[in-house]
């Protein structure tokens, strides 16, 4: 025993000099031509552009059927399992799992390199509701970038595993949240979102100075401040400290303006008594700047240019901070696409002007419409206190965080929706202001089927400008995992049973599939190593929408563990 | 063991508060020292004490277990059902403070032994809607 341990150390050394040899700096000019670079997987969303798409084509249509896992690997202390993206740069494949736990490995073959574990708080982890996992990390300037449990930015040497530096950020043990999305590298900074729409943080978005860990910045998401983008005036009374807003996702990034994409949180409570008057009535009175709201931001100074509240006073929890910043190029004209948990999907110019606004489901009813020309809610369905059926779609949202993919070739957006639907009693709650305060919901409520048809998920190809529908794939309940798809004219669909399958992105037909076992909620990849195309995926289950399936669903999720995680890899035969 | 487990976790939240219970101690897993009435509603667990303060159980339910414990604790949800849990009121009031791991936070430091008293008197009331 002792032998081979020893003979596995000897083989991580050799091969951690032989990649790091090849391997060349990740830097914010690397990171802006990272389209040119098919290989790699440098960042959360790939590139700026946000696609999700590999270019790789050697695993395609018509070999697809050949695909066969290469390795795998198996994360410790998965509680809820891998929720994160693997990165890949030159042949090494870094990847984040719960606790903050970090592992480097051979891209190739699944070689432990290092692995990392951050010394957390974990009297506070185990008072946090939306933990212990982590959604992914950041690459740049030979570090590993992650934002961690209780409020701090780690950097963690790309080669050793070592810590470089930790910076604290968040009072995590005053205010409950920490950091579980992923860091957006830009320029010499990383940015980066809190958690929260359920607690009395303000949201804030930092950034950090890439190389010293200095915070340079930050950006209150709730009501902003004094000198930059101060809107306290939205929120009636101290309201503005019951907090929420947090941009608990990574955001995007469009060269062209300078200009940082970020999405917001709902403000708390998610559940308002106010009714329709909620301008001057209930928990918060006014519109609660800059919660559930598109924000862009100098990624120099952390200022706001300009911002878009996608649901002024949202009352249902309806984030904004789900959703990726897909930028989109057509007829000489830039748009930015912004999928949110609403169920709709806002097109924006470069200003963040709304150009459009598409429905990507077909069970909403929280209000009756948004006008696509400029935005606006028509017919709202806000909530008094006491009882509300059939509200659409359930709060885990009619999308939820995880990511679609479009692809260049065919021109389609992919992406999941949910049908589902809620019951709900609004209760007229006590301000939730003190410290170390848990959840702030305002309601009792449960998951219910849409009138007339059975709760479900699909996954359908639209033109991401428009919306129309070129073709849709049912799912009998909602996966939850993020998608991929490739040169190669292919849509990898991770789902929530195990399945992993691959289609035709033109038309949608299945060509391959594999179960993984245990339920995907992560990311999924394509990058070459050592001259071969892999294809990369997260599995393990749990979390606050996959909770649900067990009682709602029943099936194979009612015994499906939700303590365990393992990062599997394809490849052709 | 498996079936206790999975009819463990309950939820809490915060207010603030006082209860007409006297303080206990912290109970073990497996202990029970609540004391409180099985019968006793909802209601009569948010009368106000002495202090003059009151724990509404209704709205504080609401605030903190309601995304998990499903209508109000009648129904599993993402945790389970806790209308008829057989766990003693100790056992319940362990779960508040100590939580579950990737299931269930700790409400310890954030609700007092008084709201955790009126969660537990509240989830012993618990009876069918309509």
């Amino acid at each position: 025993m002792k032998l081979s341990i020893s003979i596995c150390g000897l083989a991580s050394a050799a091969s951690l000099v032989t990649a790091s040899a090849m391997a060349a700096d990740v830097d914010f000019k690397r990171l802006l031509n990272a389209d040119n670079d098919p290989d790699n997987w440098l960042s959360y969303h790939r590139t700026y552009k946000s696609w999700h798409y590999s270019p790789l084509a050697e695993i395609n249509t018509g070999n697809v059927g050949k695909l066969k896992e290469a390795w795998s690997h198996v994360a410790s202390r998965s509680v809820r399992g891998l929720q994160s993206y693997p990165l890949v740069a030159d042949g090494i494949l870094y990847y984040s799992g719960s606790y903050n736990q970090v592992w480097a490995l051979d891209g190739a073959t699944g070689e432990v390199l290092w692995q990392y574990k951050q010394k957390l708080n974990e009297d506070l982890v185990a008072k946090q509701t939306h933990s212990p996992y982590n959604r992914g990390i950041a690459l740049g300037y030979g570090n590993v970038y992650m934002g961690t449990l209780d409020g701090k930015l780690v950097a963690i040497d790309m080669k050793t595993g070592k810590l470089k530096w930790e910076t604290k950020l968040v009072d995590s043990e005053k205010l409950t949240v920490g950091f579980t999305g992923a860091p957006l590298l830009v320029k010499d900074k990383v940015i980066i979102g809190a958690q929260g729409g359920e607690w009395p943080s303000r949201g804030p978005i930092f950034g950090v100075d890439a190389n010293t860990g200095k915070q340079v910045w930050r950006f209150f998401t709730v009501a902003g401040e004094e000198g930059n983008g101060d809107a306290k005036n939205t929120w009636g009374g101290d309201s503005w400290k019951t907090g929420g807003g947090g941009g608990w996702m990574p955001g995007g990034y469009d060269p062209d303006t300078n200009t940082v994409w970020w999405g917001t949180a709902n403000p708390a409570p998610l559940y308002d008594w106010s009714g329709a008057d909620y301008k001057t009535k209930g928990a918060r009175p006014g519109d609660n700047l800059y919660t559930t709201s598109v924000i862009l931001l100098d990624p120099d100074t952390g200022k706001l240019k300009g911002h878009h509240q996608e649901i002024p006073h949202d009352a249902w929890d309806f984030d904004s901070a789900t959703g990726e910043f897909i930028m989109i190029d057509r007829g000489g004209k830039k748009y930015v696409v912004h999928p949110s948990k609403s169920g709709f999907v806002w097109v924006y110019d470069q200003a963040g002007k709304v150009q459009n606004v598409w429905r990507l489901i077909k069970n909403i009813n929280f209000v009756k419409d948004i006008d696509p020309k400029t935005g606006e809610l028509v017919g709202r369905r806000d909530l008094t206190e006491g009882k509300h059926t059939d509200l659409c779609p359930f709060i885990a949202g009619g999308m939820s965080w995880n990511m679609g993919s479009y692809n260049p070739k065919t021109g389609l957006l992919y992406k999941v929706g949910n049908e589902w639907c809620m019951d709900l009693v609004v209760e007229k709650t006590t301000p939730v202001l003190e410290p170390m305060a848990q959840l702030n919901i305002g309601a009792n409520f449960n998951i219910t089927h849409p009138k007339g048809e059975k709760a479900h998920g699909h996954v359908s190809a639209r033109d991401p400008i428009t919306g129309a529908k070129k073709w849709e794939i049912v799912f009998p309940e909602p996966p939850l995992a993020s998608l991929l798809s490739t040169g190669g004219n292919l849509l990898f669909v991770p789902d929530a049973r195990g399945w992993l399958r691959a289609y035709d992105a033109t038309t949608g037909k299945e060509l391959w599939s594999h179960n993984n076992g245990q339920g995907h909620n992560g990311g999924i990849i394509s990058y070459r190593a050592k001259g071969k195309q892999y294809v990369a995926v997260m599995t393990g289950w749990g979390g606050l929408a996959g909770d649900d399936y067990a009682t709602f669903f029943g099936g194979t999720f009612a015994q499906m563990p939700k303590d365990s995680g393992i990062i599997k890899v394809f490849a052709l035969q | 063991m498996t079936v206790r487990y999975a009819v463990l976790a309950v939820g809490a939240a915060v207010a603030s508060v006082a209860l007409a219970q006297p303080p206990g101690g912290t109970p073990g897993p497996m202990q029970s020292n609540m004391g409180a009435s099985q019968t006793e509603s909802p209601k009569a667990a948010a009368a106000p004490s002495s202090s003059g303060d009151a724990i509404d159980v209704n709205k504080l339910f609401a605030t903190s277990c309601g995304w998990c414990h499903s209508k109000g604790g009648r129904e599993a949800g993402k945790g389970p059902q806790l209308m008829g849990t057989p766990l003693t009121d100790g056992e319940i009031a362990y779960r508040i403070r100590k939580g579950k791991t990737g299931q269930m936070p700790a409400f310890e430091g954030s609700l007092t032994d008084e709201q955790i008293r009126a969660v537990v008197t509240y989830i012993r009331a618990l009876k069918p809607q309509g």
